[in-house]
């Protein structure tokens, strides 16, 4: 016996700002929270940095060997928790929480300081062991049951979504925390990803429009930081609660390429984009909007719409589609976790985020881009979101509206 | 009395503990210093000072050890 999944508290420290409402309405209206980074002797890059007051998390105190990754997570679950109308949670709630790199900040520290001075801050590795966060999370909620982290690059908050709604649907628990934190905006992790040849360039006037995903003149992906954590529950335990239900986790569906560590493949992602669909029962005429993957790679965009070509057939012109990378940015582990949570608000809303910086879509991107700020939806009843890592894992999840 | 309140100080700064409320011969605990910050705080007592404090000493737990510590360790330096 499966039961149903409900989304019923979103947690944000994102690029928007950290009410789902708020962050919704300005990703609604196309406004990019991309910014210019500058260091010295560096190439100029684009990025969306979370804005973020730690005081009304921790103490000084409480901030010993906590990085900057570990405190994202920790606002956005206890956001979460407030969120979804609970005080405290059952002490057998689950964590299931996606990173990327872990703890950047202290690691960024721990070489300069061996560099200049051979000595290393004594809690460089709790700080950045790539479960400190979900760990902080467990700490802060008193939370016993499974706390578990994934590191699958860009789809790492995606799959740990799927993994805590599947062990709800199977009764493993009851409730769970589940979404994704980074926070990377470090020189030396921002040369490494110039280095790589990924970022966009951004133009010296206006470098909020530097992320142009499906744009024929698109040229990279903008990092971003932040975290999203989504309360889930028990359907049948949230209604008989009364709690608001966003919508309902209806599936997810994952693969892996196993081609290429760095080149996507569009038949692992269409295998990926399937399976979600088998998984949650919806056939693709019933999905009216997918939040896709879309960072503005050159070589990205297009093998993600050839995908979903494969997938929907006839029914692709009937998916409205947008990369809200265009104004958040990748938050690579954390990406997972904002898209479902803005693809829930998309559903809980009615109304699609657009895909922003595509004046001229690239013609081997044959996708229904939302090419409008402020689109309503009033007859949206599903929506996917897609993640699609280094590593070749892709992972699919599927929200629909509860009513 | 002075690598005292220069404790009491780092302390503050460090920690946004009141330095009023700090006194000579209580535990560190008492102010919410558990291993993890305490680990912290002699990395930076190390730093500030210029002192290596060596591994079978780390397990002060006053103020008053831990100045007295650093007042023994900085003695051979200045001679």
């Amino acid at each position: 016996m499966r039961r149903r999944v409900a989304v019923t508290g979103i947690g944000l420290v994102s690029p928007h700002g950290e009410t789902p409402d708020g962050v919704f309405d300005a990703l609604l209206i196309g406004l990019s929270a991309i910014t210019r980074w500058d260091e010295a002797d560096a190439a100029p890059a684009a990025v969306a940095r979370a804005p973020f007051d730690v005081t009304r998390w921790f103490t000084r105190l409480q901030l010993a060997g906590v990085d900057r990754v570990s405190q994202f997570a920790v606002a956005a679950a206890e956001m979460a928790r407030a969120d979804a109308g609970l005080n405290t949670l059952d002490e057998g709630t689950g964590v299931y929480l996606g990173t990327g790199m872990g703890g950047a900040a202290a690691i960024e520290e721990a070489f300069r300081s061996h560099q200049i001075s051979g000595r290393v801050p004594p809690l460089t590795v709790p700080a950045f062991m790539a479960n400190a966060a979900a760990a902080h999370i467990a700490m802060r909620a008193k939370l016993h049951g499974p706390v578990f982290t994934y590191s699958i690059a860009c789809a790492s908050s995606a799959v740990a979504l799927a993994e805590a709604a599947k062990a709800i649907a199977c009764g493993e628990v009851d409730c769970a925390l589940a979404g994704g934190s980074e926070a990377l905006l470090q020189p030396s992790a921002l040369r490494a990803w110039q280095a790589m040849q990924t970022l966009a360039t951004p133009a010296l006037d206006d470098p909020s429009q530097a992320c142009r995903p499906f744009s024929a003149d698109r040229t990279g992906l903008v990092l971003g930081e932040g975290a999203a954590v989504l309360l889930l529950e028990a359907y049948d335990a949230a209604l008989a609660r009364g709690a608001r239900i966003y919508a309902e986790f209806a599936g997810s569906g994952i693969s892996c390429d196993a081609t290429h560590l760095t080149k996507p493949d569009a038949s692992g992602q269409a295998r990926a984009l399937a399976a979600a669909l088998r998984n949650s029962g919806l056939a693709p005429g019933d999905i009216g909007y997918c939040n896709a993957h879309g960072t503005a790679t050159r070589i990205g965009d297009p093998v993600e719409c050839e995908a979903l070509g494969r997938v929907w057939g006839d029914a692709l012109a009937g998916l409205a589609v947008s990369s809200t990378k265009s104004m958040h940015g990748h938050l690579l582990g954390a990406a997972g976790a904002l898209e479902a949570a803005i693809s829930v608000m998309a559903l809980h809303r009615r109304a699609l985020p657009p895909n922003m910086h595509c004046e001229q879509p690239d013609p081997l991107c044959k996708v229904a881009l939302v090419r409008e700020a402020g689109m309503a939806a009033p007859h949206l009843r599903a929506a996917i979101s897609n993640s699609f890592a280094f590593g070749g894992t892709n992972a699919v999840l599927v929200f629909r509206r509860s009513d | 009395m002075k690598t005292l309140e220069e404790l009491k100080q780092m302390i503050h700064e460090k920690f946004e503990i009141d330095t009023a409320t700090l006194k000579p011969d209580a535990p560190l605990a008492d102010y919410g210093l558990d291993s993890l910050s305490l680990a912290e705080l002699l990395f930076t007592v190390e730093e500030h000072f210029d002192v290596d404090i060596p591994d079978n000493r780390q397990d002060v737990n006053t103020l008053a050890s831990l100045a007295e510590l650093i007042d023994g360790l900085r003695v051979p330096q200045h001679a």
